[in-house]
């Protein structure tokens, strides 16, 4: 839940950006030299993405958040604890986004993912997934073939 | 206090309105694509004057709105692509496989479970792309479109947000007679790949509803327009025309019944002059042509009605539902904003690269589109009722294409297929791909007609025989003995024969009852088995009654 709130929120941020593949890289790196130059790489790509995605002010500053208006889009619910928990663990995220902004990354290329070559394309040959029972025995609420959900039709 | 009263009497003041408005122009509305292949044979031989009238579809009331009004219209297509296999896992891309059979770790969106995208989705896009006479992105990359919906398992929709495989291109179509006519150029702003999500089937009764995630993850190329159609007729015929193309490249079955193409439209008016657009809205669940039409003339009219009362700023940007048994619409959801989608690149794929060489090589392997084929029959001058509808079906183009291949002339082999063939197919709910008459013997039949081998109404008795057993004219013609009789000795001898046993009849044609030489005609046909040549036949009976 916290994680979904969390990706929520960074990607609701005026410069949109994928933090979850930067994030883990970031964190693994062992070198204090090759968490910098990933940091200059990956705060590149958030400004040339901020720009191109973005229809709002490029403002360096981020807002803070509106912990219950993400909980809404995440269709999750929070208690009034919850937000508030929340609020201070988000602001510190983002202030340190907010930091990370600030890297002179004008001279680097840009890369949006982690280094794959082109072309990894596949045949269109189907194959059937063998264990498919077992994805279906985990689902919660599975009846007669179907995955029941509550009904949403015009429920906004 | 008052404000209120008449805002609680309008809505159904309107729906009363409208109601009557499209009940009246029910049944009177169609789309020569609609539904599947054999529905395209009716009002096939009619010339056009019978079902022209032009401009007098629409109902009064309709264009006495649209003398004030200026209706905007942009269509978003989705297509389902007939792969094997899903946009991105091996699943079997099966429409009617078993419920939540077709599913696997990474359509389901499990821990770990990366994409790996189907060759056959960016070939199909580079198809459909240059279809559109798009340009191609050459580099284009999938990004991932955020929201919580119970069909869709991952939590979010693998699609291209700002770098489109194709864009910016057109498509070329010609409005039927019966709606105006004309030829119209409509903008293609771009087309992109994504995933389709599951399938929510809501029960109506009981508070829940079920969900088969099979169709989680089929490919779907979207296709936007430019907001440049003005009229139901105008959004019905594109959204036809891309069925058309559909099928002509093969890149899906087009069905709309099935879901496999679904056009959503953004429809927004305007007084005439005002150069800023109007609130837009947009409509769902319209899966039949006419819906189109008829979703839009609706809309045209409930917004007019809100701009006539003062109450434009009551139409919102929100998200309506057209209810066919209804004939109306009725708001689904107000419009999340397109930041709620928070999109962002998706880290999991790499980049679409495509290469010139390759673009060419598809460039090259595309069949003759709908469009160049209209041009080209009447380039040859077919009527444009006949050049629509034999370039409406893809099995129809090219079976009449097989058959003029052969040398037969042109015009005879449109008003066969048109007619009689059509007839044949729209009786026996076939599809011109399973009559046994192959477009060879079609050509040679046309051919024993016109060289007075066979008579034209014995031509027709063997067309069913071929269409439905197959075989050669040349063979049934020998088989049955069908040649005609043209040896005027042969005609005489009937003719002498015919006259001699019916002295009554003979006394009164001469006593001045000419009619009766039809009497006389047809007794010599019976005579001849049908074989005797019509105009010779006559002849002759002419002069020996009147000797």
């Amino acid at each position: 839940m916290a994680s979904r709130a969390l990706l929520a929120v960074i990607s609701a941020s005026p410069n949109r950006c994928f933090i979850s593949s930067s994030w883990i890289k970031i964190q693994s790196s062992s070198s204090s030299s090759s968490l910098s130059l990933h940091l200059q790489r990956h705060s590149r790509k958030i400004q040339l993405i901020g720009r191109s995605y973005s229809s709002e002010t490029k403002s360096s500053e981020f807002q803070p958040p509106d912990v219950s208006s993400l909980a809404e889009t995440a269709r999750i619910s929070l208690t009034p604890a919850e937000v508030e928990e929340c609020e201070t663990k988000i602001r510190r995220v983002i202030d340190w986004f907010g930091q990370l902004q600030q890297v002179d990354v004008n001279s680097v290329e840009p890369s949006i993912r982690a280094e794959m070559e082109g072309g990894n394309l596949r045949e269109d040959a189907p194959e059937t997934f063998e264990n498919s029972e077992s994805i279906r025995a985990s689902i919660p609420s599975f009846e007669e073939a179907y995955l029941k959900v509550p009904k949403i039709l015009n429920k906004e | 206090m008052s404000t209120t009263l008449l805002r609680t009497i309008q809505p159904n003041q309107f729906s009363l309105l409208a109601t009557a408005l499209f009940r009246r122009r029910t049944g009177n509305f169609s789309v020569r694509c609609c539904g599947s292949q054999t529905t395209t044979t009716h009002e096939a031989k009619q010339p056009s004057q019978s079902r022209v009238a032009p401009k007098n579809h629409r109902s009064n009331k309709l264009d006495e709105i649209l003398k004030d009004y200026e209706a905007v219209i942009g269509i978003e297509t989705h297509v389902q692509l007939s792969t094997l296999t899903k946009a991105f896992c091996s699943c079997p891309n099966n429409y009617g496989s078993y419920p939540n059979t077709s599913i696997c770790p990474v359509c389901m969106g499990l821990p770990g479970a990366l994409p790996v995208l189907n060759s056959k989705v960016v070939e199909f896009g580079v198809r459909l792309g240059l279809a559109l006479n798009c340009d191609l992105s050459l580099k284009s990359k999938f990004d991932r479109k955020q929201y919580f919906y119970p069909d869709l398992p991952k939590g979010y929709q693998i699609s291209q947000f700002d770098i489109p495989i194709a864009s910016g291109g057109y498509v070329d179509l010609d409005i039927p007679l019966e709606f105006g006519g004309g030829h119209r150029r409509f903008g293609i702003t771009r087309v992109h790949m994504e995933e389709d999500a599951g399938k929510l089937l809501h029960s109506d009764t009981g508070d829940y509803s079920q969900v088969d995630l099979n169709r989680a993850g089929v490919p779907l190329l979207e296709i936007v327009s430019e907001p440049d159609m003005r009229s139901g007729i105008e959004a019905a015929e594109y959204a036809c025309e891309m069925q058309r193309i559909v099928r002509y490249l093969g890149v899906g079955n087009g069905n709309m019944q099935e879901g496999s193409l679904r056009c959503d439209v953004n429809i927004s008016i305007r007084p005439i002059g005002q150069a800023e657009f109007g609130t837009k809205v947009e409509i769902k669940n319209l899966n039949a042509f006419s819906a189109i039409s008829r979703a839009i003339d609706y809309e045209i009219s409930r917004q007019a009605l809100l701009y006539n009362q003062g109450q434009a700023d009551q139409i919102v940007t929100e998200t309506r539902l057209w209810e066919e048994g209804a004939q109306k619409s009725v708001t689904m959801r107000k419009k999340e904003g397109l930041a709620d989608y928070r999109y962002f690149p998706e880290p999991d794929l790499p980049e679409v690269i495509l290469t010139q060489e390759y673009v060419d090589g598809i460039r090259a392997s595309l069949p003759e589109l709908p469009e160049a084929k209209r041009r080209r029959y009447k380039a040859m001058g077919l009527g444009m009722q006949d050049v629509l509808f034999l370039a409406n079906d893809v099995s129809v183009a090219e079976y009449f294409d097989a058959v003029i291949g052969k040398g037969a002339e042109v015009k005879s082999v449109a008003n066969w297929i048109m007619s009689d063939i059509a007839a044949y197919l729209k009786n026996e709910k076939l599809s011109i791909n399973d009559i046994k008459l192959t477009p060879q013997e079609l050509a040679e039949l046309i051919a024993a007609i016109k060289d007075g081998t066979i008579s034209g109404k014995i031509g027709k008795e063997i067309l069913f025989e071929l269409l439905a057993k197959g075989g050669t004219v040349k063979g049934m013609i020998k088989a049955k003995d069908l040649v005609q009789i043209t040896d005027p000795a042969e005609i005489e001898k009937m003719v002498i024969k015919v006259v001699s046993e019916n002295p009554k009849q003979l006394e009164q044609y001469r006593s001045g009852k000419t009619k009766l030489q039809g009497y006389f005609a047809g007794q010599v046909m019976k005579m001849s088995k049908g074989k005797a040549n019509p105009g010779l036949l006559n002849k002759i009976l002419l002069e020996k009654l009147n000797a």
